[in-house]
């Protein structure tokens, strides 16, 4: 809880009191110390973990839909099960994240407000289309497999509750980025409608996971106060190098080709050196032009207003029994 | 305005005798329905063994900075003298004691009966201040919903058959040793050298 007298220096950049506030906090995090939910921060800081803990939360919840398409088409009961338990969980990932979000001081309906209304944005990954079974594998290997890389990075950042939430997803995830490998290895190796399957699959997501890993380094100019306030710990080059050092020798290990003539080892240097990205496409993308940014969007809405009746009723019973949450005292200083 | 109902934390148990430990929160209409989100939204793997919610806005919440200003120092020492003929109730405490990277946040440490729930931190300051706490959190006991004893059969076991959960499940899909997949990129030095990988039509 901020203190009236206190949420006032939060904005006075040219106030002394400001620059210690700024040095003790700066000093906070060198040490390794987690900011918490009522401890001092710049508003440059919460501002940068609500837009993006916010962005976060709604692509764990649009992420559900891509691959939610096929439970009713699973080829057996065991993938079945398996996928049922991945949507599931990215629907609980959301909820961690929208928490993260609201220890921020933001409401959990501004936020979902700002997606149904086309203001939010969401990972641009999740505005393809999944034409085939093999896709639900590859985005597991791939999509999740970029995810935890940076999720991983994440984990370490400064503010306590982003941190915890992406502990935990990271745990969950590994699962979803197995469950994909098994699957596609499985593909790859058997039949060969099996195998052009899942090549059809690598073909169709390689850039996009790419292109989901945020624009070049030098293209980020936020990247640098990100990091120095432990937001970041790693920049968007860097997690896309970890991504194809530990993805392209798998994939080219289980006899797929990854869909860059150009891409390849630079022994000199240790790194992968790829073939340009398409960023004109992939903004595109991200401002609403994608192959299914409106049926995402649509969609979401859909079921928001669908569940409208239900959360009034349950608000209306709570009432009437007494119980609403609302009625408790808050308790503050 | 749209209504996704009032915040609840949730605090989870693991196993009998550990401590319950603050998870997250979920949004619901009343306490009952908070322990059904709790349990879909943190109780989805073991172990969970119990637990409780309370409405987000009843806990008294409070960080080591905060309680080195001055203001709050006063306000708390003014709620240490309310006088004790005032009606007591029962606080649970709570304490965030690492730094350490972890999934969880606040631990129950104990119970304290105070006037208010300043007080109430007031003595939690003087009764569990054995290691360096970063948060403390004051919880009016009566606020606290829990889950049933007896109901761990049907609320949290299943999740321990639902082995295909686990990474672990998926062991033999391990990653390629470092080696293999140096050996790997050795032979990609050249951009054309994965085409002999192509399909053959």
């Amino acid at each position: 809880m901020i203190l009236e007298s206190e949420s006032r220096v939060n904005t006075q950049e040219n106030n002394p009191e400001y620059s210690q506030r700024m040095a003790e906090f700066e000093a906070r995090i060198a040490r390794g110390e987690k900011i918490e939910a009522g401890d001092w921060m710049p508003e440059a800081y919460r501002k940068q973990l609500i837009r993006m803990i916010s962005q976060h939360a709604h692509s764990e919840v649009v992420g559900m839909l891509p691959e939610g398409a096929w439970i009713t088409h699973a080829p057996n009961l065991r993938r079945k099960m398996v996928l049922i338990a991945k949507v599931q969980d990215e629907a609980g990932h959301g909820q961690y994240l929208y928490h993260a979000a609201e220890t921020l001081g933001v409401a959990r309906e501004e936020l979902v407000a700002a997606l149904l209304e086309g203001r939010a944005k969401y990972s641009s990954i999740f505005n393809y289309p999944t034409l085939n079974w093999a896709d639900v594998g590859m985005i597991g290997w791939l999509v999740d497999g970029a995810a935890i890389r940076n999720q991983t990075m994440l984990a370490r950042c400064s503010y306590g509750p982003y941190s915890r939430a992406m502990v935990r997803i990271c745990s969950e995830e590994t699962f979803h980025h197995r469950q994909g490998k098994e699957m596609i290895t499985h593909y790859a190796q058997g039949s060969q409608v099996q195998h052009d399957m899942a090549q059809d699959a690598l073909n169709r997501w390689w850039w996009p996971t790419l292109m989901m890993l945020g624009p070049h380094d030098a293209d980020s100019p936020n990247t640098g106060q990100l990091i120095r306030w432990g937001i970041k710990t790693k920049t968007n080059d860097e997690v896309r190098q970890e991504f194809i050092a530990e993805t392209a020798p798998e994939l080219i290990g289980c006899g797929l080709t990854i869909p860059d003539l150009e891409l390849r080892f630079d022994s000199e240097s240790g790194k992968w050196l790829h073939g340009p990205i398409d960023w004109e496409h992939f903004w595109q993308v991200v401002k609403g032009n994608g192959p299914m940014n409106k049926e995402r969007l649509a969609t979401r809405q859909k079921a928001h207003s669908e569940g409208q009746w239900v959360r009034e009723a349950m608000v209306a019973y709570a009432e009437k029994e007494g119980k609403i949450a609302d009625g408790y005292a808050m308790a503050a200083f | 305005m749209d209504t996704q109902w009032p915040r609840f934390e949730v605090f989870k148990q693991d196993a009998p005798n550990q401590p319950y430990q603050n998870v997250g929160t979920v949004h619901a209409s009343d306490g009952e329905m908070a322990l059904l989100n709790a349990r879909d939204v943190y109780g989805r793997r073991p172990n969970c063994h119990s637990l409780w919610v309370a409405p987000e806005r009843a806990i008294l919440k409070v960080t080591a900075e905060e309680l080195g200003n001055a203001q709050i120092q006063q306000k708390i020492a003014e709620a240490r003298m309310l006088a004790s003929s005032e009606l007591l109730q029962n606080y649970y405490v709570f304490q965030k004691v690492s730094q350490k990277r972890t999934m969880t946040f606040v631990n129950y440490v104990g119970g304290v009966q105070a006037a208010s729930p300043r007080q109430a931190l007031a003595l939690a300051l003087d009764r569990f201040s054995q290691a360096e706490v970063w948060v403390w959190w004051i919880c009016p006991a009566e606020v606290v919903a829990a889950s049933e004893p007896g109901v761990e059969d049907s609320w949290f076991a299943p999740a321990l058959e639902k082995v295909y959960r686990q990474q672990s499940y998926y062991g033999k899909v391990t990653r390629k040793r470092r080696d293999e997949r140096l050996q790997i990129a050795q032979q990609m030095s050249q951009p054309q050298a994965q085409t002999k990988n192509e399909v053959s039509k």
